[in-house]
């Protein structure tokens, strides 16, 4: 293929064998729910999790829209009080992590050699805020701490690699994609991977002066609007979901369960702007048809695409004309949708959040609808799925994420077979 | 997967096409953020960089004067980025929590996110240099240039983007991190190191003569029990000078270090000839 902007590698090619990379443990944190049963009976039954919270003067709005997660608990095996000591990043780091790894149930002694990637955009930057918020001063003095991503490795007893990714808002996507490669180099028999990311006061106010958040301000259930021609920016939200990934022969050898398969990635850089998509989707499509020939799936074999689209003006445009350039004629079959109208922006955690949506979306065999897709905007010409659920197919479907500085990421999740 | 990678069942081995390191004190960074870009190097869209942070401005110095020093013209638009900068976006985010603290939200930058988080330095390259392959930032802390080297050879080996010719790992770190004020003002003037590396898979004998460099660079991973984590030892100083004495061919032909989860990077010379390419058109200086 060619990277300079050809197409011509949008044909499925031919790929080396290898071995399937299954999905056997999975969780998540999320303002629809904090088990994947609650969060895929609220994606199918079309619930928002934004609500509005009255802000602190601080704040650039009086009433601020957010979807935020309710509350979340210390995991089996961690002592609550410990949890209670850790700041918010790292307890909605370390609670679906705990627990992806308990759903996989590795036997007591008997688990892998196992690594961690950890999905997170600014833990630094959280970290310090939240610091300085309780009246601390680490954000200005000369020191450097351990990272979250060995401290989480320490505490759920990872001795394997362990790294931090970033892609803004492809960060936790990344992290699956890599996750998937070490498998694959045979660096791991199994790999933890996932990311998360938290509401913040400063992000908050960074992303509203940006003009990237909706600037609604009457029912917050109404804001996130992806693809609706009344869209006017996303609503922030916090959460994400953690993984367990095992190379399928092994999986099976263990006698795990598969949740699905992890069956392609993508990935390609815009090269255009620092925080707008390009306007010529190329790239994007060039991610899209890099995770279908990796997985070795024709764009007539696709039956969902979880969209990226925020409900940004210039970003859900984008990213509708990557989706017909790179599945072409089979556009019109296949039905698209974006939860962000329910979930809201996670961020850094919105990638493996949405990854666990197509996992949903197989198990129940339905697609989630696309809320306040009340009037499509004709430059988005897909087949969206507006307000209700579709009973659907889906063995196979497709996830996009894509981030600040042009980030292109599309993941192939496929029925476990 | 790229099968061009030299891959065997836990080791994955690249050649490092060009490399750099840089230190520039902070009080330098300033006057950096406009200087030209070094002969050969392509050049920057102006002002680009009058938002960035600190290890952003050294990290694209690093990554132009490698591109410069490089004895080819490499095909930059098919490169992807792996960045591992230490601590990025502090004296930023200090800065902006002082400032908060006083005026609340309306005083947040909206630089702060796209500038400032653990992305920036592989986004800001990216973009400058119109690369297409993938690009992500890396660890953000302590073992930053471990994480780093671990991610770039397997994003370089996955099958992702299999238009993606060269990886260029950078790191960045503060010698010593600064001190800063109450409202975010450094105390101190420490200075930021910067090392760039391409990674370029190896060449098969009938490419055509694509290996330009006389390094080679592997990873294995160790079967269990693991090893300590740790960042390769002497940090990123002294893994620059040992690159530095395998592409001059010295005394040092093969130096190894642990690498975070029991692993091992091994660096090596691996004498093969330079064969040159044409100056692609971005090449400023260029015959």
């Amino acid at each position: 293929m060619d990277a300079g902007g050809g197409m011509s590698g949008l044909k499925a090619q031919s790929r080396p064998e290898r071995e399937p990379v299954m999905i056997t443990g999975m969780a998540a944190v999320s303002p629809l729910g904090n088990t994947c049963e609650a969060i895929a009976d609220n994606l199918f039954a079309g619930r928002s999790g934004v609500t509005v919270v009255e802000a602190d003067p601080t704040a650039r709005t009086p009433r601020q829209f957010v979807a935020a997660v309710a509350g979340v608990g210390a995991p089996a095996g961690i002592d609550p009080a410990d949890f209670a000591q850790l700041n918010r990043l790292e307890q909605m780091c370390l609670a679906p992590a705990a627990c992806a790894l308990a759903d996989a149930r590795f036997e007591r002694g008997g688990r892998p050699r196992l690594g961690l990637v950890l999905g997170v955009g600014a833990e630094h930057l959280k970290t310090w805020e939240l610091d300085y918020l309780a009246g601390g001063s680490l954000v200005f003095e000369p020191r450097r701490d351990p990272s979250l991503v060995h401290r989480l490795a320490s505490r759920l007893g990872i001795d394997g690699p362990a790294v931090t990714v970033a892609a803004a808002c492809a960060s936790s996507g990344y992290a699956l994609a890599l996750a998937r490669s070490w498998l694959e180099s045979g660096w791991v028999d199994a790999c933890l991977a996932g990311g998360c990311d938290i509401l913040s006061p400063t992000s908050l106010a960074a992303f509203y002066n940006l003009r990237a958040l909706s600037r609604r301000d009457d029912d917050p259930t109404k804001a996130s609007r992806p693809f609706d021609r009344g869209r006017d920016g996303f609503v922030m939200g916090e959460g994400g979901a953690f993984f367990v990934l095992e190379q399928r022969d092994k999986a099976v050898a263990r006698g795990a369960r598969l949740r699905g398969e992890l069956a392609g990635v993508g990935m390609s850089s815009d090269g255009a702007h620092m925080v707008i998509p390009s306007s010529d989707p190329v790239q994007a499509a060039r991610a899209i048809s890099a995770a279908l020939t990796d997985a070795g799936v024709s764009p007539a074999e696709v039956d969902y695409v979880n969209a990226h689209a925020a409900g940004t003006p210039v970003g859900d445009v984008a990213e509708a004309n990557a989706i017909r350039l790179a599945l072409s004629g089979a556009t019109d079959g296949v039905p698209v949708s974006s939860t962000k109208s329910m979930s809201g922006h996670l961020v850094s955690g919105a990638a493996a959040f949405e990854a666990l949506v197509c996992l949903a979306a197989i198990d129940r065999q339905a697609v989630p609808p696309t809320l306040n897709l009340d009037e499509p905007d004709p430059a988005c010409p897909l087949d969206h799925v507006p307000h209700v659920a579709r009973s659907h197919p889906v063995e196979v479907a497709l996830s996009n994420s894509f981030g600040f500085g042009g980030s292109n990421l599309c993941l192939v999740l496929r029925r476990a077979a | 997967m790229n099968d061009s990678a030299c891959r065997s069942r836990s080791g994955l081995g690249f050649v490092i096409g060009s490399h750099a390191f840089l230190e520039v004190r902070l009080a330098d960074i300033g006057q950096l953020r406009d200087r030209a870009a070094p002969r050969g190097s392509p050049l920057l869209p102006p002002r680009f960089l009058r938002h960035a942070d600190e290890h952003t401005v050294v990290g694209m110095q690093v990554v132009l004067t490698a591109l410069a020093a490089h004895p080819a013209a490499p095909r930059i638009a098919s490169h992807g980025i792996v960045a591992a900068p230490c601590q990025p976006g502090r004296i930023v985010g200090a800065k902006t929590l002082a400032e908060f603290g006083r005026g609340g939200g309306v005083t947040v930058s909206p630089h702060v996110v796209p500038q400032c988080s653990l992305h920036s330095v592989a986004g800001a390259v990216s973009v400058a240099l119109g690369m297409h392959g993938p690009h992500l930032g890396v660890g953000g802390g302590p073992e930053a240039l471990g994480e780093g080297l671990l991610v770039a050879a397997a994003l370089l080996a996955s099958g992702g983007d299999p238009g993606c010719t060269g990886v260029w790992l950078v790191a960045t770190e503060w010698d010593e991190e600064p001190g800063l004020d109450a409202q975010g003002v450094p105390l101190t003037n420490p200075a930021c190191r910067g090392l760039a590396l391409l990674l370029e898979p190896v060449a098969k004998p009938d490419d055509g003569g694509s290996v330009v460099a006389p390094v080679s660079f592997d990873i294995r991973m160790t079967k269990p029990p693991h090893g300590p984590r740790l960042h390769p030892t002497g940090g990123l100083v002294a893994f620059a000078r040992a690159i530095g004495m395998c592409r001059e061919g010295g005394a040092l032909a093969s130096w190894a270090v642990a690498c975070p989860g029991g692993g091992e990077i091994r660096i090596s010379s691996r004498f093969q000839p330079a064969v040159s390419r044409p100056a692609e058109p971005w090449m400023r200086g260029a015959a």
